[in-house]
């Protein structure tokens, strides 16, 4: 009935939480829309040109042992050999009047290098230029133009086009022009790709550095490690120039330029570590791409360690952005938190880029080729600096609350302990009592009991002679000796023996006959600190045993007791105490009991072997004409439990 | 009240019996009487009162318990009023409850109810002589309150600050049994000066002034009782 009853709360607490996270998921996916249109829309803004009269654009093209005329921008098919670069003619006019304006030629954008000549002297060539040899950066070019070399006049204007790697070579539009024309656009450029990728290299030195501690620090988290080896590899690469020549270094840096899958592959891997927490099992496979590309970097030649990048890095860096994409998305949905929101915008902004620079490589998409991943990819180390001061705020938020809570948390523990002692100790008090309660309770029925019922027998007889006084006097002295027993005589059974010693003068006074006290050692009898209020008794209980039957069947005139520590061959000390007195005595019949005795005195002497029995004392009866002995040796070690009490 | 007025010396020593209980009362005074005491007896707090109108008696024994109040008040108004007069407590167990705080009111010594006459006359004598009795146990509860932490210990609040160590040594033989002949042999004293340091034990343990916060406490923790 229950069951049936929560079963539908459940589902529809599920159904809920779904529901909630379809929206959740519709938002997420409408954002990243957003911002893919905003990137398209960016990317479609065309870069800011000089004037068109500037412009040179009609040029002969000699390739492949052929001439076409064509109109810049221009491709032209990619090759593996330098030696024949393909050559754009063309000529511009340097008009009369402009002797004091230097002019420049301006090449906003090409791939991969140029050699430029005007009246076929070479005054520019980009391939000096390491940052300009990176395909992925949009280098632009300015060459001022000697003045010497300028006629009036047409002007004839030779550009050779290197193109190496797999991807076709490219000429955008050419300017020339008076320099102070053109300079502020090849500034504004040089800006946008060359200014910028250093100082987005320089944060990301920073952030590998950063990360790096946070791992150094924080061994058991290898997310940190891993995103640190990405930045680092992303710092080293940045900086190194593509290899045109054979030098020692040179397949070394190819590799490293060639890394951009392996970079991929740790931050994808870094992202499995840090949103999906679980270390899949085929996770190495993320490494597979960029180490292939390592060999083939470090023993292949340069064309193939070009052709593998294009062809197997490129698409794996764009598999690993959607991959990350996508684990980023997943982590927004469950956690829902800054760091992977601001982490998601950037991949997405990466990935829109990524697909921007393949449609342009492949010429689908009919553009001016500018590169934009690796400009994007600054995006994405912002959103990881971001994430990480994030976290690191909201570590130290945390540390601050849990300092707080556990404040909290220490009194609430403290308070309960408290509680909880208190109880226990309580507890441990009733039972005490009770326990004192059970032992007060035999104590006062093995002797008061018995001696206030045998009073009430005695003057219920009515006879003038009965005993009457005598019980009374035992009674009160078996109460005074329970009171007695009761106190805290810390082990010392001196103690006890001291008050005895006083009852038992009075006792002895009225019969004459005299006590003979000796402490034979100085100390008298070991402490035990074991000793318990009805070890006292029973030992005191005993002495009056022999006290008594002195007194009312030996006819004793003198008792002696006798105190003293007996140390035995191990040198433990054991206490001893004797009693003797100078009475008639007894004969123990050989099976222990005592044929001579009245049946009362042969009970005392039972009681007296089962309260030693008890205590774990030792009891040693001697009787003959003479008189009796007594002699209780204590046992080294008083036991805890009243076993023999029953 | 019952007055005994048998032909004894003028110079008898006058008691003052405060009992309540009537047979208790007759055989205290009869032991009394015999060993030549001269016993004027009280049942109630305002029958000791009209007792003390005139000259003090040599020796006050008193109750506790009393129908109409508690012997520690008659304890303390007689030490003021009667320094010289020696006061013992009468008490069925000798415990230390009772017999500690009459001392700290200005008692020297007690008296068991159920002693045997000729104790009882000999206690009282030796009382008069400036011998006071104790008992090991109480001797035990003494000691142990110098020794112990005053909040931990039970019992009647007690000061034994003044006690020096001779006298403590003399406490702790008691308390294990030892004779008075016993303990002047170890502590290398006369036999005879024990029961006077005796004495000036329980003096020291008088509590004087009223306003003394142990006092106020002895009477809250008597009230109890």
């Amino acid at each position: 009935m229950t069951e049936a009853a929560a079963k539908p709360g459940l589902a529809g607490a599920r159904r809920w939480r779904s529901r909630a996270s379809a929206s959740r998921l519709v938002q997420y996916i409408l954002l990243q829309a957003l911002i893919v249109i905003v990137c398209i829309f960016a990317l479609r803004q065309p870069a800011s040109e000089p004037p068109s009269r500037y412009l040179v654009t009609t040029f002969s093209l000699k390739d492949n042992g052929a001439e076409r005329s064509v109109t810049l921008p221009d491709f032209v098919a990619s090759r593996s050999s330098m030696n024949d670069p393909a050559l754009y003619t063309g000529s511009f006019a340097w008009p009369d009047g402009e002797p004091q304006r230097a002019w420049s030629v301006y090449l906003p954008r090409f791939t991969n290098g140029v050699e430029v000549a005007v009246n076929d002297v070479v005054i520019l060539d980009s391939r000096r230029d390491p940052a300009a040899n990176r395909p992925d950066r949009n280098t632009p070019e300015i060459a001022v133009i000697p003045a010497s070399l300028l006629r009036d006049g047409p002007n004839h204007l030779a550009v050779r086009l290197f193109v190496w790697g797999p991807i076709s070579g490219f000429l955008d539009r050419i300017y020339v022009g008076p320099d102070e024309m053109l300079r502020p656009y090849y500034d504004q450029r040089s800006l946008l790709f060359v200014t910028l990728p250093v100082v987005f290299s320089a944060w990301q030195a920073i952030l590998a550095v950063i990360l790096a501690i946070m791992w150094t620090m924080r061994r058991h988290e290898p997310a940190y490690g891993v995103l640190a080896a990405a930045m680092a590899l992303g710092v080293v690469q940045a900086f190194l120039p593509t290899p045109l020549d054979q030098s020692p270094y040179s397949q070394l840096s190819a590799v490293l330029i060639a890394s951009a899958p392996l970079e991929s592959g740790f931050v994808l891997a870094f992202a499995v570590l840090f949103f999906g927490q679980k270390w899949p099992r085929y996770g190495p496979l993320i490494f597979v791409p960029g180490l292939l590309l390592v060999v083939i970097g470090l023993f292949g030649d340069r064309t193939l360690v070009r052709e593998s990048f294009v062809f197997l890095g490129v698409p794996t860096v764009g598999l690993y952005l959607l991959l990350l994409a996508l684990i980023v998305a997943r982590s927004v949905l469950k956690r829902q938190d800054v760091a992977s929101l601001l982490l998601g915008c950037a991949v997405t902004i990466v990935l829109t880029c990524w697909v921007h620079d393949l449609l342009s490589v492949l010429q689908v998409m009919h553009d001016r080729r500018i590169f934009v991943t690796r400009l994007s990819y600054s995006a994405m180390l912002v959103a990881i600096g971001a994430g990480l001061t994030w976290r690191f705020a909201r570590a130290l938020n945390q540390v601050d609350s849990f300092a707080g809570r556990m404040v909290v948390l220490v009194r609430e523990a403290e308070d309960k302990l408290k509680a909880s002692f208190a109880r226990e100790e309580e507890r441990a008090r009733a039972a005490a009592l009770a326990r004192e309660r059970t032992r007060l309770m035999r104590d006062l029925h093995d002797g008061l009991g018995g001696q206030l019922v045998s009073i009430v027998a005695l003057s219920e007889r009515g006879d003038a002679s009965a005993p009457i006084g005598e019980a009374a006097r035992a009674a009160l002295k078996d109460l005074r000796l329970v009171i007695d027993s009761m106190d805290d005589i810390g082990g010392d059974l001196m103690l006890a023996l001291g008050s005895w010693r006083e009852r038992a003068m009075a006792q002895l006074r009225p019969h004459d006959i005299a006590l003979d006290w000796r402490v034979v050692t100085p100390q008298g009898l070991p402490v035990h600190p074991e000793l318990r209020p009805w070890h006292v008794i029973q030992i005191v209980r005993l002495l009056d045993e022999a006290l008594t039957n002195a007194v009312k069947h030996a006819d004793a005139r003198r008792i002696a007791v006798s105190i003293e520590t007996l140390t035995d061959a191990s040198g433990l000390g054991q206490g001893c105490i004797t009693v003797e007195d100078d009475g008639k005595g007894f004969a123990l019949a050989p099976d222990g009991g005592t044929p001579t005795l009245g049946q009362k005195a042969a009970r005392g002497l039972r009681n007296m072997r089962s309260r030693a029995a008890r205590c774990g004392a030792e009891l040693e009866l001697v009787s003959g004409a003479g008189g009796t002995r007594v002699r209780l040796k204590l046992p080294h070690h008083f036991p805890d439990t009243d076993a023999a009490a029953g | 009240m019952t007055v005994l007025s048998d032909e004894r010396p003028s110079q008898a020593i006058t008691v003052l019996l405060v009992e309540d209980d009537a047979p208790t009362s007759w055989r205290l005074q009869d032991a009394l009487a015999k060993a030549g005491f001269q016993v004027t007896a009280a049942a109630t707090l305002a029958e000791a009162r009209a007792c003390l109108t005139g000259s003090g008696p040599r020796v006050l024994l008193t109750d506790l318990q009393l129908p109409d109040g508690h012997g520690v008040e008659l304890i303390r108004e007689t030490r003021e009023r009667f320094p010289d007069t020696e006061i013992m407590v009468i008490s069925i167990l000798g415990d230390e409850e009772s017999v500690i705080s009459a001392i700290t009111v200005g008692a020297t010594g007690y008296l068991l109810k159920d002693a045997f006459p000729t104790d009882i006359a000999a206690t009282v004598h030796e009382l008069v002589a400036g011998h006071s009795p104790i008992s090991a146990s109480i001797a035990r509860f003494i000691v142990r309150r110098t020794q112990n932490n005053p909040e931990r210990a039970s019992g009647p609040p007690l000061n034994t600050a003044k006690l020096t160590p001779r006298e403590i040594d003399i406490l702790w033989g008691i308390a294990k049994g030892f004779s008075y002949a016993e303990i002047a042999g170890h502590l290398g004293m006369s036999r005879q000066t024990v029961p006077g340091h005796i004495k000036s034990i329980y003096r020291k343990l008088e509590v004087h002034t009223r306003g003394e916060a142990v006092f106020e406490a002895l009477q809250q923790g008597l009230i109890r009782l």
